[in-house]
């Protein structure tokens, strides 16, 4: 079976080289046949590297210990979707899911019903074959999941403790799909440069693709960071460890590009920004891919040092130097078709808003790789740690916090300031009131309080904004409140669901701000009968137990909870050793509210002794943190929605105009000494959905 | 595209208030980054800063009293055996164990002994046999 998913690997490279030049040829050539062949290829592909992992996983749930990477991941008491998730446990196994995931994706992207793009296809599957190529060789040749050993295991080496626990089912699967997803925008961005097709056809043709990636990503990220949370046990869920880092960076970059697109949409701006900030996405993708099996970091994620860091680094540098080099070439067909009017518009929130998301991406970046740097220039190596990054992206997003509360009421263009000021008057003062009596209720830090009051004033606008555009509806159609709310929702789903997310952000900002300011620990040793109190919260602990199950030992504590004097449960933080896994696994206690986590870690205790060390934890507001995440998903969801539009103007000749002036004005440079700016096409936006 | 400046300007304001923050956010947080053996090299110079320690912890070498809040072990040098007393209070993360690769991050104190606020361990057991 095995052999079977090798075998399947080299068919699958035979038939992307052949897909590749198939396309290339096929467009150039203008042959329907050979393009359709083509086609077929990228189906072949997905079905070769769909047999493969079929071969991986049917070796895995067999328990087919001779093969290597299934006597290192798994053992015989694993169950169903653990087996499954040992699919992207290992280096080779999670590229080859990587794998599997793009081959997918473009037998999708091959087979979507598609009014815009069409043109761009060939070289856009091109370039999704040419990526898969590339792992391809590096699954064939480098890091083979099928490599049998020379003998048959009795018993597999198991998948760690601390990975099996429910996150492992989504967390990586969310995050490589998230990374996979964002090659499609970024090879139609290159098909477009490449066909000169270089109006909004190639936005409007991957807006669904560039949103679930960033969908995919984000939660991704969230999940990680609840896993975290619950699993790994030290009353946090962020260190920002390179491997974090990693996967937040493509994040923000496509963040901002998400944003940024919808300008070029409207106005015409930033087309040359908008390639690059895919190509910096891309980029990040497969660096943050690279970074987990590079060994160039320390990291708790990092997989063992391999061989595979050079052969990643030339990729990214033949993407970056590649498609920088491409744009540069038809800079002259990416000029802007109007001007910024305005410092007061939504057009300036929105480039605010990028340079800050991809400021961070940058510190964030800087942060992250400073240890090689310094060892490169100074030969010693200087980590920055969570301080650091705390206080540089604080500020930062807040910053962009703030700016999404503004943008969902300044209008595009130009907006005058008395206006503005009418708008936000209502948010602002019911923010301020709330930020009283937040101070009111004992809230004393100052960043905090600003925080919370930008969050609230954030919130208020976008429902002020909704109660405006309900109660508008209301009145123009007559229908009930309910029934126009809906209706607005749904008549506008990419403004409403982007709206939503908006709301998710700052809920999981209020997570965010209530935890990392005003979480309190104590750590102590109680002997049965012994009291601690925290915050409000009296614990007593009872006694500690031991007990077999069949398959670890485990050593639980209890604890009783009271607050105010009346009993609210019990709690059981617990240690347990799995019977074949040499390494004990924390299991933290969590009581959870609204308000805030009670969240309990057993440290340990002295043979023979009941005495028993605690860890006790309250972080407040942390659950605000996943439902914010779960609101974010609904957005998305909503925001991805189809719904009956007008296909807006390609705008592929309006390219071709400026390109040909930018042409003219060049050889007519001689005895000129004035230039003059960007055409300026007068698109409108008056009457495009608002 | 811009034709005010006030963009420009308004542009490289932000990006200097960033740097700015990067700047003097460094100040406090940057750690040094040293092998055992290094540390040992540097002697008194790096004694009261902040520093990253990498390093190996011997087999059965781990003390742990104060039912399970302190532990203290050697970290030693991969290659040349030197070793540093390494004491640590607090939560000790489920995957550290004696025999494997350790960073600590703390305090070398004037007495020689690192004083660690966390240990950073790997997912070591994965790609060894577990000996039984």
């Amino acid at each position: 079976m095995a052999e079977l998913g090798y075998i399947a690997l080299l068919l699958a490279l035979l038939a992307s080289v052949y897909s590749v030049f198939a396309f290339i040829f096929g467009k150039r050539g203008s042959s329907p046949a050979l393009l359709s062949s083509a086609r077929n290829g990228m189906l072949v592909v997905c079905g070769l590297v769909s047999v493969s992992v079929l071969a991986l996983a049917y070796s895995l749930i067999t328990h087919d210990f001779q093969v290597e990477y299934v006597a290192s991941y798994t053992s015989s008491d694993m169950s169903f979707p653990f087996l499954i998730s040992a699919l992207w446990a290992g280096n080779d196994g999670s590229l080859l899911f990587w794998a599997w995931l793009l081959a997918v994706f473009g037998a999708v992207v091959t087979l979507q019903k598609r009014d815009a793009g069409r043109e761009l296809l060939p070289y856009a599957s091109t370039v999704i074959l040419l990526t898969e190529i590339f792992f391809l060789i590096l699954l064939l040749f480098v890091a083979n999941p099928f490599v049998r050993l020379n003998f048959t295991p009795s018993e597999g080496q198991g998948l760690n403790p601390l990975l099996q626990n429910p996150g492992m089912l989504f967390h990586p699967p969310s995050l490589l799909s998230g990374y996979v997803a964002f090659t499609i925008p970024f090879a139609f961005a290159v098909s477009a440069l490449l066909t000169r097709r270089l109006g909004d056809e190639w936005i409007v043709a991957v807006r669904r693709w560039t949103l679930a990636a960033w969908l995919f990503l984000g939660l991704g990220n969230l999940i990680g960071a609840w896993w975290a949370y619950v699993e790994l046990g030290w009353g946090g869920y962020w260190a920002w460890d390179p491997v974090e880092n990693a996967s937040l960076m493509p994040w923000l970059v496509g963040t901002a590009f998400l944003h940024s697109i919808m300008m070029q949409r409207r106005r015409g701006i930033l087309k040359v920004w908008n390639m690059v900030l895919i190509i910096l996405t891309f980029s990040l993708s497969i660096f943050g891919t690279f970074l987990t099996r590079s060994g160039i970091l320390s990291s708790v994620h990092a997989f063992a040092d391999t061989t595979m860091g050079p052969f990643f680094l030339v990729f990214i540098g033949i993407i970056l130097f590649g498609s920088l080099g491409l744009l540069y070439y038809r800079s002259d067909w990416l000029k802007s078709e109007a001007e910024m009017e305005s410092v007061v518009s939504r057009e300036s929130t929105f480039l605010i808003n990028n340079l800050l998301l991809v400021g961070a991406a940058f510190a964030i970046f800087l942060g992250t790789v400073f240890p090689v740097i310094s060892e490169a220039v100074r030969g010693v190596k200087i980590t920055v740690g969570a301080p650091w990054f705390n206080q540089v992206n604080g500020p930062i997003f807040l910053a962009i916090i703030l700016l999404a509360g503004l943008c969902s009421l300044i209008g595009w263009r130009r907006a005058s300031v008395s206006n503005l000021m009418r708008n936000f008057l209502w948010p602002m003062v019911a923010a301020l009131i709330l930020a009283l009596v937040i101070f009111i209720f004992g809230a004393r830090q100052p960043y905090a309080l600003l925080a919370f009051f930008l969050c609230a004033f954030v919130l208020f606008t976008i429902l002020y904004e909704w109660f405006r555009g309900t109660k508008a509806r209301h009145n123009i159609r007559s229908e009930n409140y309910l029934k126009a709310f809906f209706g607005l929702i749904g008549a506008n789903r990419p403004r409403y669901g982007g709206y939503i997310v908006h709301i998710g952000i700052v809920l999981i900002a209020i997570g965010v701000i209530g935890s990392s300011f005003y979480n309190v620990e104590k750590e102590v040793t109680l002997k049965p009968g012994e009291s601690v109190s925290i915050a409000s919260y009296t614990l007593t602990f009872e006694s500690r137990d031991t007990f077999q199950t069949q398959s670890k030992t485990v050593d639980s504590a209890t604890l009783t909870v009271a607050s105010g004097g009346r009993l609210l449960g019990k709690i059981t933080p617990s240690k347990f050793l799995q019977n074949n896994y040499d390494q004990a696994v924390t299991e933290v206690a969590i009581r959870s509210s609204l308000i805030e986590d009670l969240y309990i870690i057993l440290i340990g205790w002295d043979e023979g002794d009941t005495a028993t060390s605690f860890k006790v934890i309250v972080n407040p507001l942390v659950a605000w943190m996943w439902v914010g995440g779960v609101i974010l998903l609904m957005g998305g969801l909503i925001s991805m929605w189809p719904q009956q539009q007008r296909l807006p103007a390609q705008n592929n000749e309006e390219a071709k105009e400026s390109a040909r002036k930018v042409g003219d004005r060049k050889s007519q440079q001689k005895g000129r000494s004035n230039q003059r700016g960007a055409v300026s096409s007068g698109r409108s936006s008056s009457g495009a959905r608002r | 595209m811009f034709k005010k400046k006030r963009f420009l300007i308004g542009g490289i304001i932000i990006l200097l208030a960033l740097g700015y923050l990067g700047y003097t956010s460094f100040a406090g947080a940057a750690t040094y980054y040293y092998k055992v053996n290094e540390v040992l090299a540097k002697g008194s110079s790096v004694i009261g800063s902040n520093l990253r320690v990498e390093g190996h912890v011997p087999l059965d070498s781990v003390v742990r009293e104060s039912a399970g809040r302190l532990i203290k072990f050697p970290i030693t040098d991969n290659t040349s055996g030197q070793s540093i007393p390494v004491v640590y209070q607090g939560v000790v993360p489920d995957t550290f164990k004696a025999g494997n690769d350790v960073v600590v991050e703390g305090v070398l104190g004037s007495d020689g002994t690192f004083l660690a606020q966390t240990i950073m361990t790997k997912c070591p057991s994965k790609y060894e046999p577990v000996t039984q």
